[in-house]
């Protein structure tokens, strides 16, 4: 199967900030991302963690030791990771490139999805995190290029989110899981 | 074996090694026992040591990475375990400070107090070298071990409970977050990212 544009410019804009680490924990859209990794991308270590905040913590080791970590997760794990951002990563002035998969958004199927998905963005200006949204596949890879280098270079974390207007809804974007649950568009 | 007594083998030993503490008094401890530019204090985000340690073993395997946790806060992370287990590391050495309390926040039993087996938890993860300590010479003769040749790959990640008495910390280290880091980078030879003073 031929990767979706955003996916592949997902990690097009990873590699082009200069990040060769990726912490994640799996998420249905992010899928195709690692698999573009995996197979286009072999300079970059993928690296699993069991829960997002734990992520982090791995992410703030990996810059310690001089690299340039990516964290991807899925949104609903933003409130898992608010002790690890807000007493870690911001007040040591650790950036991660974070790369939310938006859920609760436009397209949710998924009523416990919707309150941290309507919140994110909140979230992320309260604690001082900056955050854009992807707009379109074709976009994405500048995107997530222009947030990796904010970080890097002002040494605040900087997130990048995928609407799901973006990840499922667009040709080519079809993962198995949104197949079962009937939501090809 | 008190915490302190505890920290000052591991310190010893450690060499030009990077010690990573959890916060509260495993942290003070590690300042008391002997600051130094390697040792990377956190202040907050409990449970988050082993994460740290374990990214910055695998940002830099060429050298030991020893990580001062405390019974408390690992539990708060037991999933790392499982991380460690999955990556095994062969330059992480992973030390809880195990007094069956929370000793920062007034002393409230934890649940190894009740039996809890973090060395079981390890085993459990696929983390190989284990073992629980009583005393200096205990901990000293594994910390020995666990030393050897690293990173060589047959090691693997290092998982040791140190069972220690609490004695009330002296000091606490600096409160800078950002001189913390740092002082850390520099000490171990990493220079932060610099900007490339242009757009992007």
């Amino acid at each position: 199967m031929t990767a979706p544009l955003w996916a592949s410019g997902v990690c097009t804009g990873v590699h082009a900030a200069g990040s060769r680490d990726v912490v994640y924990v799996p998420d249905n859209p992010l899928s195709h991302v690692l698999q573009v990794f995996q197979h286009q991308f072999r300079d970059v270590r993928l690296i699993l963690a069991t829960r997002e905040e734990e992520a982090f913590g791995i992410a703030a080791g990996l810059y310690l030791g001089g690299r340039l970590p990516t964290v991807m997760l899925q949104s609903s794990g933003l409130g898992n990771s608010l002790n690890a951002l807000t007493s870690l990563l911001i007040p040591y002035q650790i950036p991660v490139l974070t790369v939310v998969s938006m859920r609760g958004d436009v397209g949710e199927w998924n009523a416990a999805q919707a309150p941290m998905g309507r919140a994110v963005r909140a979230i992320f200006e309260s604690i001082g995190m900056p955050h854009s949204t992807v707009e379109s596949a074709e976009t994405a890879a500048e995107a997530v290029r222009l947030a990796g280098k904010t970080a890097f270079g002002t040494r605040i974390g900087n997130a990048c989110l995928l609407p799901r207007r973006v990840t499922t809804m667009t040709t080519g974007s079809d993962p198995r899981g949104d197949r079962r649950r009937g939501l090809t568009p | 074996m008190t915490r302190l007594e505890a920290t000052q083998v591991i310190v010893e030993l450690a060499g030009a090694a990077p010690i990573v503490a959890s916060l509260g008094h495993p942290a003070y401890d590690l300042f008391a026992a002997g600051d130094r530019p390697q040792n990377f204090y956190t202040w907050g985000s409990m449970g988050l040591a082993s994460s740290v340690g374990l990214g910055l073993a695998l940002a830099r395997p060429d050298f030991r990475v020893v990580v001062l946790d405390g019974d408390g806060s690992l539990l708060m992370n037991l999933g790392s375990l499982a991380t460690i287990g999955l990556l095994r590391p062969a330059n992480l050495v992973l030390v809880v400070m195990d007094n069956e309390e929370y000793a920062t926040t007034g002393g409230q039993p934890t649940p190894t107090a009740h039996g809890a087996d973090l060395e079981a938890a390890a085993r459990a993860m696929a983390i190989a070298a284990t073992a629980t300590v009583r005393t200096e010479a205990e901990l000293r003769t594994f910390l020995k071990q666990g030393s050897e040749s690293t990173p060589a790959p047959v090691s693997g990640p290092v998982f040791i409970v140190a069972k220690v008495t609490e004695s009330a910390p002296t000091a606490k280290p600096p409160l800078d977050c950002v001189f913390i880091k740092q002082r850390f980078m520099a000490g171990i030879g990493e220079t932060e990212p610099a900007t490339e003073g242009k757009p992007l």
